[in-house]
């Protein structure tokens, strides 16, 4: 496996505030990663030093590139969306498309043009008689346009409704996404990518608290909604959060095997967005 | 190069209409202003004298020799030629004080930045835009007016029954004076450098309000230089940071008048009756001479250093 991504020891401060300690990750090709943490974690600080927009202590290799020296020429291999709604207002619909084709070795035209033929966008609006979701729509057609080793989306879907959000993320597993291409995503909607993650990363206060490929997540971690009867027992095997639901409570354990906690009672997943709330909450215990 | 074609498109795709629009709506008000004028000039007259004052001066017109309506029309092209190079300085200094600032108020320099294009690339497309695409379009932009002008005054002729081509048309000498112009816009390109690459950097750093930066930091400077030499080395008369400042605006506005003196604002007074077209261009190219330009250059150079610099770092307001 060739890691697309290697960071060892990488540190970032601001002032005497620590945004990033100490990260260490490797991300290999053909994964669809999701970054996860709360406001302020470090997520988009890691993220701005990928892309090379931030310089930063340790090292840090993105396709064999340090992206802070070399930003424009790891731009041939790399996208991102880093906001929502970031292209520039006064452009026309053509121009943008002219532009990145003058200046972006792998963009295909035809392509873009096919992806927002599909949209409300039609190539003489300019961008600021788009809505917020068009401007997504238009954004996205350009990246997935782009022939790229790896994108990085930072919360490419903030403020937009749920018909678009759910589009933006069909869109980009089932005509974007590859075996040869990775992803890296952050968003606060957990719940709404999680099934297209291959793996996960959860950032806190600026330190990686779970990093672990989604097969391993789901074999570690299991959802028990337990009886009144066995919840003196379960509560001895100390799960990582406890909800109460309709008198049952739902309690999430790290366990060795499945057949530890069957006992107690019903077994499910737990969700990424659960399993990060716990694991926030463990940390601070 | 292809990368660099593209971003001057872009540039002036964005100022398409500051560009064009800006030099032809003043030719057309100047246009506006002068058919006014002979129009209420003319009612009036013709109310006063019953008429024959107009054809007094159509006489007076017939008779004028074509070497002074040659020299009345240098002039007025060239005085025209003078305000459109103050104005487009004007529209250069906000463009470029924007121009490193707007991208990251509106967060568009994360597309921008999305893309394989280096922010020395950038940078260096914001300064050739002032100092190439912008001249170019007002270049162009002046010849249209011009000759917007020059119909015009056809039209008045030919209703007044003379002919507009013997008396006007042939006494126009098209290529001295745009190449005044042309000359002019790039010894203005050159002379104003120092302040461009001041603008750059003042757009690239500014986390609010550029222009404060850009214009309130050097004044700040100049004055606590003034009064330290005043209350501590008692010396009143010494501005000499003001002067620079001064001789620098004055040289990037009137381009015409960058030959003609370097240490006092005087001499720098531009006339467009006592110099004729050509000697306006021998002495705006003897003037590029001058040590100072070089000095420009030089604080250019580094100014411009600085904002791709910072502009590495920036991505925010």
């Amino acid at each position: 496996m060739s890691a697309i991504l290697s960071a060892h020891n990488l540190n970032k401060s601001y002032g005497k505030f620590q945004a990033l300690k100490n990260i260490n990750i490797n991300i290999e090709r053909g994964r669809v990663v999701g970054l996860i943490g709360p406001n302020g974690a470090g997520k988009t600080t890691f993220l701005k030093a990928v892309l090379g927009l931030a310089p930063c202590d340790g090292d840090l290799n993105v396709l064999g590139i340090d992206p802070f020296k070399k930003r424009a020429e790891l731009m041939k291999d790399i996208c991102f969306i880093a906001d929502v709604a970031v292209l520039p207002k006064w452009i026309q619909v053509s121009q943008l498309l002219d532009y990145t084709e003058q200046v972006h070795p792998n963009f295909n035209r035809q392509k873009a043009e096919q992806l927002i033929a599909k949209t409300k966008v039609s190539l003489t609006h300019k961008v600021k008689e788009l809505s917020k979701g068009m401007v997504a729509q238009l954004h996205l057609a350009i990246v997935m346009a782009i022939d790229a080793q790896l994108l990085v989306l930072d919360e490419p879907t903030l403020g937009l409704d749920i018909l678009f959000r759910k589009e933006f993320y069909d869109n980009l597993i089932n005509d974007y996404f590859n075996n040869q291409r990775t992803i890296i995503i952050t968003t606060h909607q957990v719940e709404e990518i999680e099934h297209i993650l291959t793996d996960v990363v959860f950032i806190k206060e600026g330190e990686i608290v779970l990093n672990s490929d989604m097969e391993t997540l789901t074999r570690d971690y299991f959802e028990v909604m337990v009886n009144q009867d066995n919840y003196e027992q379960a509560m001895a095997l100390k799960p990582l959060a406890v909800k109460k639901v309709f008198g049952k409570h739902i309690m999430l354990f790290k366990s060795p095997s499945r057949d530890h906690v069957a006992a107690l009672g019903e077994v499910q997943r737990p969700s990424v967005s659960d399993l990060f709330v716990a694991i926030m909450k463990e940390d601070n215990a | 190069m292809k990368t660099m074609l593209a971003l001057l498109k872009l540039e002036f795709q964005e100022h398409k209409g500051a560009f064009f629009k800006t030099p032809i709506i003043i030719g057309l008000v100047l246009a506006a202003l002068a058919m006014l004028s002979y129009f209420t000039t003319d009612r009036f007259i013709l109310d006063v004298s019953g008429g024959d004052n107009m054809q007094f001066a159509i006489g007076t017109l017939q008779q004028l020799g074509d070497d002074k309506i040659n020299f009345g029309i240098d002039v007025f092209m060239l005085m025209t030629g003078s305000l459109y190079h103050l104005i487009l300085f004007i529209l250069v200094f906000f463009i470029l004080l924007g121009s490193l600032y707007d991208d990251r108020k509106d967060g568009s320099i994360l597309f921008y930045k999305s893309l394989p294009v280096s922010d020395t690339q950038t940078v260096i497309s914001k300064l050739l835009t002032a100092t190439l695409v912008a001249p170019a379009a007002f270049i162009i932009g002046i010849m249209i007016s011009h000759l917007i002008m020059f119909i015009i005054i056809s039209l008045i002729l030919t209703f007044n029954g003379l002919n507009p081509f013997t008396i006007l048309w042939t006494n126009i000498s098209f290529i001295e004076n745009w190449g005044a112009f042309i000359v002019g816009c790039m010894v203005q390109a050159l002379w104003a450098l120092p302040l461009y690459g001041w603008l750059l950097f003042a757009s690239s750093i500014a986390k609010r309000r550029p222009f404060l930066l850009a214009v309130f930091a050097p004044l700040t400077v100049g004055f606590i230089w003034y009064w330290y030499n005043a209350l501590v080395n008692l010396n009143l008369f010494k501005i000499g940071f003001f002067q620079t400042i001064g001789l620098l605006f004055a040289k990037a506005t009137t381009p015409f008048a960058t030959g003609l003196g370097q240490q006092n604002f005087e001499s720098m007074d531009f006339d467009p009756t006592a110099h004729s077209s050509v000697e306006v261009i021998n002495s705006m190219l003897k003037g590029l001479w001058q040590i100072e330009l070089l000095y420009g250059v030089i604080f250019a150079a580094l100014t411009t250093g600085l904002a791709v610099y910072i502009r590495r770092y920036r991505n925010t307001i």
